[in-house]
């Protein structure tokens, strides 16, 4: 018997009856119930769509955020988040990501991998600067993408990742210059390509669009987004 | 951060951790975080890692057993400077100015005999006893020749609630309270009062570590804390174990000569332990589970909170919280309660209030089975024949009970459909230390 990655809790082996009627691919079960329904799938829901956030009776479609950015930016970009950033995520985040438990990766690797078996784009994660790297050992994306076959085209300029971006508000953000730079552009992979760029959260939009940027810049045929939280 | 070298003395702390001006600093030693010899093992905890689970991309390995601790990994060293005992001289610490009876003052002194010897000891005294106060002259010993004391507990409650009555009787040592809600930052000082799970940060720190409340969860029976008891403690340090309720892991240690025992079957105002009352009630656990409660515990419910008698109403289960309380809200009892278990993010509030007499009971889960005392309350438990509540836990409960001289008796009230073997146990246990302390 295996335990629940989140809470330790014993998991049972059987599968649950939702599963066996949907006929949905069999999916490993890593967290036990409880842990699964505190987070808060958007499939089921209205979001925007630009950023891919759940959409509230009030907001316009796209959302308020969305709206600016087409106002301000030169390229449309649609992002599909799975996830709504609620207080079950965000511990989620702090503990695979801030405290560094990998194996916390496995928790949504095959919710990714199903939602990627279709996907005939070329899948780029967005990097991690080399600082991280060395100290958390792991890049949060690839480890979500671990069942998948992705390129790593993107780095993070080392003379942009010296505040970090937790420690950023919005405003700074925004003014900020493009954070990457394309790893080997001489080879060209994506030139008349649609990519699609995989992120952890999704907060502001910036760090996601400015990879968007670079990408159609390269020749991109067109670039999308997926995160696995909004 | 640690951005004083001082904050290093016998703790063991990731490298990368330390600021860059200590990173060159020559006194650090420095050992890999996770062993690669036999297997994989982490020196910080001790646990055997597997390396599937361990792997982090480019061979490089982390300990998924201790991460609540942040992650130690093989990216970055294990950094620890050898314990220099630097504090200020003091050779007069205690400033309690409080008496020990006879009996408490022979087993003071035994304390001061375990720590001169360095010996591994368990002082094994009833609930009230006063084992606090037993502890005061041998930590005034220790202080007083310029050793490093620890005092460490399973439960945070017992240290929230310890760290102020030492600090109290040695109002001029320096003294700091660890644990993993505590707010405050970590400082070199002579005394450190923490929870078992944070003596993981410390290496060859202790010449005296004091273990209170050693039988209960999660330090009895976890491979993972006792390593880390073994590795806080200098090679050649004394080790005091406290308990009321000494488990098996004890006793065997106890029948093989690896740790010597004194006992005191007595409260300090000499009063007996209060004995138990069992009372059988049919279909408790069914009328629990639909938010009822019977008539008689309702009755006696509203009489205590008429009374303004406070109390303690133990039940087994979470769960059980919110139907208990509806149960008493429904029967029309006006009274202020809260409800509290462990992972309840206002534990420590509710406790609080609690014991600032704004409220008139509390419902609870075995949390608060030891270490809080709030004077002159009864206790009543629900489904004390629950698997939950061992012989030690109901002890514990029941010695809530006549903690003060003002009100050295009270109610212990047992609810059950079956007087289980627990139970029973609990009842032998205390009638037996009540003998012992009438032959005193
Ligand atoms: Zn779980
Ligand atoms: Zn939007
Ligand atoms: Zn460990």
């Amino acid at each position: 018997m295996k335990d629940c990655l989140l809470c330790g809790a014993g998991l049972r082996n059987e599968m649950p009856l939702g599963d066996l009627i949907r006929l949905t691919p069999l999916r490993k079960r890593t967290i036990c119930e409880p842990c699964s329904a505190a987070f808060s799938p958007l499939e089921s829901f209205p979001t925007c769509s630009g950023c891919g956030r759940k959409r509230t009776k009030e907001m316009p479609d796209p959302c308020y955020d969305c709206q600016r950015w087409e106002k301000d930016s030169q390229f449309k970009f649609i992002n599909t988040a799975l996830f709504e950033y609620n207080p079950a995520m965000k511990d989620y985040m702090k503990r695979y990501k801030f405290a560094g438990d990998y194996r916390l990766r496995q928790v949504f690797s095959e919710r990714i991998h199903e939602q990627l078996r279709k996907q005939s784009a070329i899948i780029v994660p967005v990097p991690v600067g080399a600082d991280t790297m060395a100290t958390r050992g792991f890049n949060q994306v690839t480890g979500l993408l671990e069942s998948d076959r992705y390129l790593e085209l993107l780095n993070v300029r080392l003379d942009k990742k010296t505040i970090r971006q937790s420690e950023k508000n919005r405003q700074d953000r925004l003014m900020l210059g493009q954070p990457f730079e394309m790893m080997a552009p001489e080879k060209n992979q994506i030139k008349n390509q649609a990519v699609l760029l995989v992120d952890d959260v999704y907060t502001t939009g910036t760090t996601i669009r400015h990879a968007a940027a670079l990408l159609l810049q390269a020749g991109a045929a067109s670039v999308r987004g997926l995160t696995l939280a909004r | 951060m640690i951005n004083d070298i001082s904050e290093l003395y016998g703790r063991q702390i990731p490298q990368r951790d330390l600021a860059a001006s200590l990173q060159r600093a020559v006194d650090i030693h420095l050992r890999p975080a996770i062993s690669h010899d036999h297997g994989l093992v982490c020196q910080r905890c001790g646990s055997k890692l597997r390396r599937s689970l361990a792997s982090l991309p480019n061979h490089h390995f982390y300990c998924y057993v201790c991460i609540q601790m942040g992650r130690v990994d093989t990216l970055s060293p294990l950094a620890y400077m050898e314990e220099p005992n630097r504090f200020s001289d003091n050779q007069s610490p205690l400033s309690w100015l409080g008496q020990l009876t006879e009996l408490q003052t022979e087993c003071a002194n035994k304390v001061i005999e375990v720590f001169q010897r360095r010996q591994h000891h368990l002082l094994w005294a009833v609930t009230g006893a006063g084992k606090t106060e037993m502890l005061f002259k041998g930590i005034s010993w220790a202080v007083a020749n310029g050793l490093r004391v620890g005092i460490a507990s399973p439960r945070v409650d017992v240290c929230i609630e310890l760290f102020p009555r030492i600090q109290a009787a040695f109002n001029q040592v320096s003294m700091v309270l660890l644990h993993g809600k505590s707010e405050q930052r970590y400082q070199y000082s002579q005394i450190t009062i923490c929870t078992t799970h944070q003596l993981l940060r410390f290496y060859h720190a202790f010449d005296v570590l004091i273990i209170d409340e050693v039988d209960v969860f999660p330090y009895s029976g976890n491979p993972m804390l006792h390593y880390g008891v073994q590795n806080a403690i200098k090679p050649a340090g004394a080790m005091l174990y406290l308990t009321a309720t000494p488990d098996q892991a004890l006793f065997k240690a106890i029948s093989r000569k690896k740790l010597s025992v004194s006992y005191l079957p007595i409260r300090y105002h000499g009063h007996y332990l209060p004995e138990i009352s069992v009372i059988r009630v049919k279909n408790l656990a069914q009328q629990i589970q639909t938010s009822k409660l019977p008539k008689q515990i309702l009755r006696i419910i509203a009489e205590l909170v008429a009374e303004k008698q406070r109390f303690l109403l133990f039940v087994p289960h979470i769960k059980d919280l919110t139907r208990v309380a509806d149960a008493i809200k429904n029967a029309g009892i006006m009274a202020k309660f809260e409800t509290v278990f462990s992972a309840d993010p206002d534990r420590l509030e509710k406790v609080a209030l609690m014991r600032k007499r704004q409220l008139d009971f509390l419902i609870t889960t075995t949390i608060l089975e030891r270490g809080v005392t709030f004077p002159g309350i009864d206790v009543l438990v629900l489904k004390a024949d629950n698997d939950i509540f061992s012989a030690a836990a109901l002890v514990q409960i029941a010695g809530r009970v006549g903690r003060n001289t003002d009100r050295p008796t009270g109610q212990v009230l047992f609810y059950c459909e079956v007087k289980t073997p627990n139970i029973k146990s609990c009842d032998r246990q205390i009638k037996l230390m009540n003998r012992k302390a009438a032959k005193l």
